[in-house]
């Protein structure tokens, strides 16, 4: 789950804080990796109980049809993610002055030299290793020295949007939900659930994972709304920014090793999900093609779910250097689009979990459904609400917005 | 496993065997051979899948809309 905060997901939180500030969206946050956990726990239980992956149960249960619109899904979505990562890794390098055909080339390098181990324990320790550093945002937010009694009253009161509802706040709501709630998320999961070898006896132990993980992963996105809502607060314009200009523009409030922090912490949330995405889409592609995929096969065994993994992030990375690409504008829509693919996804999750003859007695119980369903609702609802300001901009001034 | 390639020798059927007996007991990896029962959607789930296939088409060509509007 720590995962799950990759590089635009921290550049939307970065944005949030220094456009809106704490008051709205710190709780706001926090609800939506409740939202991430509630469906990560399905699809572990999902995993545990059937060993199968989520594309190789959506096309054995439900047929090829169906199959292969969940897989299209996936596959573009993961590939514009992938592209998004790229764009945080290079715009933190850009802060340390390296070139971004640097910064991506390293990136690939660890990317490459993580999957030579051969095994999934070693891959995922050192995945693990990689995320944990993503609580560097909380030193950072720390030395923009927070106003502790604000942070408390903006958790209890959760108040309004600042500035009422317009296409601007909605795109910023639809982009931090689709940085913890996204297709490749689930995908990934339980495809790693199987390839770890997880079975019912270990559900307990995936859960407390999964809450550990949305526990850490809400904490980083808290601390770095918090630490760039001092840009809020002076009043900075950051509408344009990327991730080295918002370290660049802390850095005269947190000086300069509060801002490398900031810019190593996107590298590393990118660097990350490139590693998980791109497993993402291999795990999907072996499982559909039935071809052996797995973290623990040998190059040589395993050469088309490596193939897939090296290719996708490859021609990814290489999309990145294309000269004069509106960086921040496509990170900001292939998280809206996340949240556009989120529902349909969902729903086949939703019916495999309740599907008592693959299922068993690990059928979701009541609570459970009633979540998931709040959860499709509220994603479909918000992209029905950025429809509308789309083809009737007028809308929310009626409503009472700008 | 190593990071040198192994050669792979075939398993005779009572060797397949054995491997599964002592994967069984923590892994159930003999659970994967068998293959998932093929169900059909009823209708109401046939209407909400289809109502969001179609919600997802027409939002990402608003989406499409909008960068082409936003990149002008």
């Amino acid at each position: 789950m720590l995962g799950e905060n990759d590089g635009p997901s921290m550049l939307s939180y970065a944005a949030t804080g220094a456009q809106f500030g704490i008051g709205f969206f710190l709780p706001f946050v926090v609800v939506t990796f409740g939202m991430a956990a509630v469906v990560q726990e399905m699809t572990v239980r999902l995993g545990s109980a059937t060993h199968r992956g989520h594309a190789e149960l959506i096309f054995g249960r439900f047929g090829p049809f169906w199959g292969w619109f969940s897989l299209i899904d996936l596959g573009i979505g993961n590939f514009l993610t992938l592209i998004t990562e790229f764009i945080a890794i290079r715009a933190g390098a850009g802060f340390f002055g390296i070139p971004p055909w640097a910064g991506v080339v390293c990136a690939l390098g660890l990317l490459y030299s993580a999957l030579l181990t051969h095994r999934y324990w070693t891959w995922e320790r050192i995945i693990l290793a990689l995320a944990v550093f993503n609580l560097v945002f909380v030193p950072v937010a720390l030395l923009t020295h927070p106003n502790w009694h604000s942070v408390g009253h903006a958790f209890l009161t959760w108040k309004p949007l600042p500035g009422g509802l317009t296409q601007n706040t909605l795109i910023i709501l639809l982009a931090d939900i689709g940085a913890t709630v996204t297709p490749w998320m689930l995908f990934f999961q339980q495809s790693a659930t199987v390839d770890k070898g997880l079975t019912t006896k270990d559900i307990r132990f995936g859960r407390i994972d999964t809450v550990l993980g949305a526990a850490l992963a809400a904490v980083a996105a808290v601390a770095t709304i918090l630490a760039t809502s001092v840009l809020f607060t002076h009043h900075m314009s950051t509408e344009n920014y990327q991730a080295a200009q918002f370290a660049e523009a802390l850095q005269p409030l947190i000086g300069h090793v509060g801002a490398a922090l900031f810019a190593l912490g996107i590298i590393e949330a990118g660097m990350v999900a490139c590693v998980t995405i791109s497993a993402s889409s291999a795990y999907a592609f072996g499982e559909v093609a039935r071809r052996p995929h797995s973290l623990n096969l040998p190059i040589g065994q395993g050469r088309a779910f490596y193939s897939v993994l090296f290719l996708c992030a490859a021609v990814a990375a290489a999309i990145v250097l294309i000269p004069g690409l509106p960086l921040v504008y496509v990170v900001l829509f292939v998280n809206v689009i996340a949240v556009l693919a989120m529902p349909p996804a969902l729903v086949f999750l939703f019916l495999l979990v309740n599907d008592r003859e693959i299922m068993g007695d690990l059928v979701s119980p009541a609570w459970a459904n009633v979540l998931a369903t709040a959860v499709v609702v509220i994603l479909t609802g918000a992209g029905i609400l950025f429809g509308v300001s789309v083809i009737a901009p007028h809308f929310f001034a009626l409503l009472g917005g700008k | 496993m190593t990071g040198k390639e192994q050669p792979q020798v075939p398993l005779a059927p009572g060797e397949r065997d054995l491997v599964l007996s002592s994967l069984e007991h923590d892994q159930l990896a003999g659970q994967k051979t068998q293959p998932v029962p093929r169900r059909r959607l009823n209708g109401p789930e046939k209407f909400v899948v289809w109502s969001l296939r179609i919600y997802l088409l027409f939002m990402l060509a608003v989406v499409l809309y909008q960068v082409l509007h936003g990149t002008h």
